[in-house]
């Protein structure tokens, strides 16, 4: 912008394209800001002589960016992490990784190779995950871009097409086909005369024409939109014959897959770390002065006049702690079984937070068979209980790839799966998977599956409250109880998300400023005992 | 007085830590079971994890084999049992023996009462189960009735239901589950069985 003030150029904008470009512009300018994110909470600075310390009960995606807030803001803080392993739900696994089932431990025969992992947890991050995005960024966690839709996949239902695979391009543009056509005949009957005027109706019959690939008098007969069933660089293109309106109809994919990339959450494009999830946890590890205290199972939480005392065990000790503050991550349902002096009201509210049952299965595929089928990344959808098939979008043309094979947060499908071995699960979701691609099977080198409600120190995924619980409870559980405050995507409204994590994580620090500023009596050290 | 003073704090922290000095630690590879079943096996109901504390080691026993060899937890819908199932199903004689000798040394509060119902009421049907498990409810190891004391009222309502539908108790190889599912047609409701419950949980 040579020679001209930023305030010339605004106006002489405003003056070509009236105010909303204005507003546009300014938008893009970082002027005006559309969402309320502005960063991470700004912690209020210790002073030299009361340096409050810090406990943190878990080392997911909350208690990470919690600790690390609060280290950059000069507080001492320890991570209590009951597991092996720092990251919680975020976890990746790779050759020779431990999968800490209860019951069912399992080991991760993926290749020795970069690309050969899998996302158990978060696997995918939307444009307007703000607070994630802005970890990636400030910790230098590269992202590349994530095929959460491919309209060349599939949707394949038993009670479907005689259980034939429908590719979901076929699916999407016969269902807009079929609806026009609907629409076009409801205009034509002047149904909406008392709604439009002549002209208006001309429109909307134009419209859905356009809309549906319609012929001329409104009939919808397959389109080439959806592709061709001759070669279509050679031959005139002649279009699939098109699904019957009650098919769809009666199809299971319109109230599931149909929206699957329609959704806020996972609109296009979405991002995932390059090498795998956990680089978010390694990033924050890197970034932390200091590491989490593995092992440390938490068995009693106090809060006492001046601070929080927790008691872990570690190594066949009990081990006793004290801090000024306590932000504790543990699942809200295991609470109940560790000791604690919370008032009554506030454990039935950690109480009402209950299990969710997410199910995943990866397989490791020797060859990428789906990219020879045009699949490039996206999800294929089952009404079987695998519910859906993951294809990876990164490293294309590889010689093998890691494919998702299952995932399911129904809990009735994950309730099977559970109770089966994990030999018995990859047999299962290889028959579903045989329904779409035939031959599935022959690829399958090996295979995982996580059950999140059967994982080790979690034992659930996907929490939940009822919505009599929610409006009873929620609120009182973002709040402090004494000097101790629950964090974690169960204290926010996007469970399963590592934005809800961090959206808690800084409500979280919102309060410990709160605190901080009504309170004296701090500056104790973390003393063991 | 000085003296006397500090003695008084001497027994004090003495009678605090007593808690603690006490309290089992939890042997390596067992930790998974204070996952569900809580700090020194104390229970939580969210999980449906009952309190172990209390429960005699030859019952504990029985029931961990139960577990392991599909004769307690198979049926559909035993959800948490399946989930125990999974727990134990690869565990050997020794390590069983192991299990129970720890639960054994746990120490934990005696559990609040989580149910509303009438005792009194209850009472009158414990008649039958104190033939078996006594008039105190501290079980008969001759008979296999355990203690029944201790247990969490939200655990007893369970299992009672459990006994008198069929979800436990209905496996050939379960003589003792048998027994009890036999002797749980005095319950004939849900509320019959919340009255049991509310007693049980009132012995001391």
């Amino acid at each position: 912008m040579k020679n001209i003030s930023r305030r010339q150029f605004l106006s002489y904008i405003g003056a070509v394209g009236g105010s909303s470009a204005l507003l546009k512009t300014g938008l893009a300018m970082g002027m005006m800001n559309e969402d309320s994110y502005s960063g991470p909470v700004k912690i209020a600075p210790p002073s030299a002589k009361n340096k409050p310390s810090v406990l943190i009960l878990g080392s997911g995606i909350a208690g990470l960016a919690t600790a690390f807030e609060l280290e950059q803001a000069g507080y001492n803080c320890t991570i209590l992490e009951a597991s092996f392993r720092a990251g919680g739900r975020n976890l990746t696994v790779r050759n020779g990784d431990k999968i800490d089932e209860m019951g069912n431990t399992q080991i991760c025969n993926f290749d020795k190779e970069e690309n050969m992992f899998f996302n158990c947890g978060p696997a995918r991050i939307p444009g307007h995950h703000r607070r994630i995005l802005h970890y990636c960024k400030a910790l230098n966690v590269p992202l590349q871009v994530k095929a959460n839709s491919s309209k060349m996949s599939y949707f394949q239902d038993d009670q479907f097409l005689g259980g034939k695979p429908k590719r979901i391009i076929e699916y999407h543009t016969d269902a807009r086909g079929l609806m026009s056509e609907l629409l076009w005949k409801s205009a034509d009957s002047s149904t909406f005369d008392q709604m439009l005027n002549e002209e208006d109706v001309e429109k909307l019959m134009s419209f859905s024409k356009t809309f549906g690939d319609l012929t001329e008098n409104g009939k919808y007969i397959g389109s080439e939109r959806a592709g061709s069933t001759t070669d279509r660089m050679l031959e005139h293109p002649q279009p699939h014959a098109p699904l019957e309106l009650k098919a769809m109809l009666d199809s299971r994919f319109w109230y599931g897959g149909l929206l699957g990339a329609e959704l806020y959450d996972w609109c296009e494009p979405l991002m995932e770390p390059i090498g795998g999830m956990d680089s978010v946890v390694k990033a924050f590890l890197r970034n932390l002065k200091k590491q989490p205290v593995l092992n440390a199972q938490v068995k009693k939480i106090y809060n006492r006049e001046k601070g929080v005392e927790v008691t872990y065990e570690q190594g066949g000790k009990f081990h006793t702690v004290q801090a000024d503050y306590c932000f504790n991550g543990i699942p809200a349902y295991f609470m109940a079984g560790i000791e604690n002096n919370f008032t009554s009201t506030y454990q039935d509210g950690l109480n009402s937070i209950k299990r969710g049952h997410l199910f995943k299965i990866a397989y490791q595929m020797k060859e990428r068979f789906w990219e020879k089928d045009g699949i490039y990344g996206g999800i294929s959808y089952s009404a079987d209980p695998i519910n859906q098939i993951w294809y990876p979008s990164h490293d294309i043309n590889a010689k093998k790839g890691v494919l998702l094979g299952a995932y399911t947060w129904d809990p009735e499908a994950s309730a099977m799966f559970e109770s089966l071995s994990p030999a018995e699960r990859l047999k299962v979701g290889a028959i579903s998977g045989e329904k779409i691609h035939p031959g599935y099977s022959k690829y399958i080198e090996n295979g995982i599956s996580i059950p999140w409600a059967r994982m080790n120190h979690q034992m659930g995924c996907g929490m939940r409250m009822n919505e009599e619980d929610f409006e009873k409870y929620f609120h009182m559980l973002q709040k402090p109880e004494g000097r101790h405050i629950m964090i974690g995507d169960q204290i926010s409204h996007h469970s399963g998300w590592q934005e809800g994590a961090l959206a808690s994580s800084e409500q979280a620090l919102q309060q410990l400023n709160t605190l901080l500023s009504a309170s004296v009596d701090q500056g104790g050290k973390i003393h063991v005992s | 007085m000085l003296v006397k003073f500090s003695l008084i704090i001497g027994l004090l922290l003495c009678i605090s830590n007593t808690v603690i000095a006490k309290e089992a630690i939890t042997p390596k590879g067992l930790e998974y079971c204070t996952v569900c079943h809580g700090n020194q096996v104390k229970g939580n109901p969210n999980i449906g994890a009952p309190r172990l504390t209390k429960l005699q080691p030859w019952y504990l026993n029985r029931q961990l084999k139960n577990f392991r060899d599909g004769i307690r937890g198979s049926h559909p819908e035993d959800k948490t049992g399946g989930e125990m199932m999974n727990m134990v199903s690869q565990l050997s004689e020794q390590e069983i023996e192991n299990i129970v000798e720890w639960i054994a040394s746990t120490e934990s509060l005696k559990p609040t009462n989580s149910i509303t119902a009438d005792a009194h009421a209850g009472k009158q049907l414990y008649q039958t189960c104190a033939a078996c498990h006594g008039a105190e409810g501290h079980g008969n190891k001759l008979l296999g009735a355990p203690n029944l004391t201790g247990l969490n009222d939200w655990y007893v309502l369970t299992q009672l239901n459990h006994f008198r539908t069929g979800v436990r108790g209905s496996e050939s190889d379960d003589t003792y589950g048998q027994q009890m599912k036999a002797a749980s047609v005095v319950i004939t409701s849900e509320e019959d069985a919340a009255n049991l419950a509310a007693y049980i949980a009132q012995l001391k």
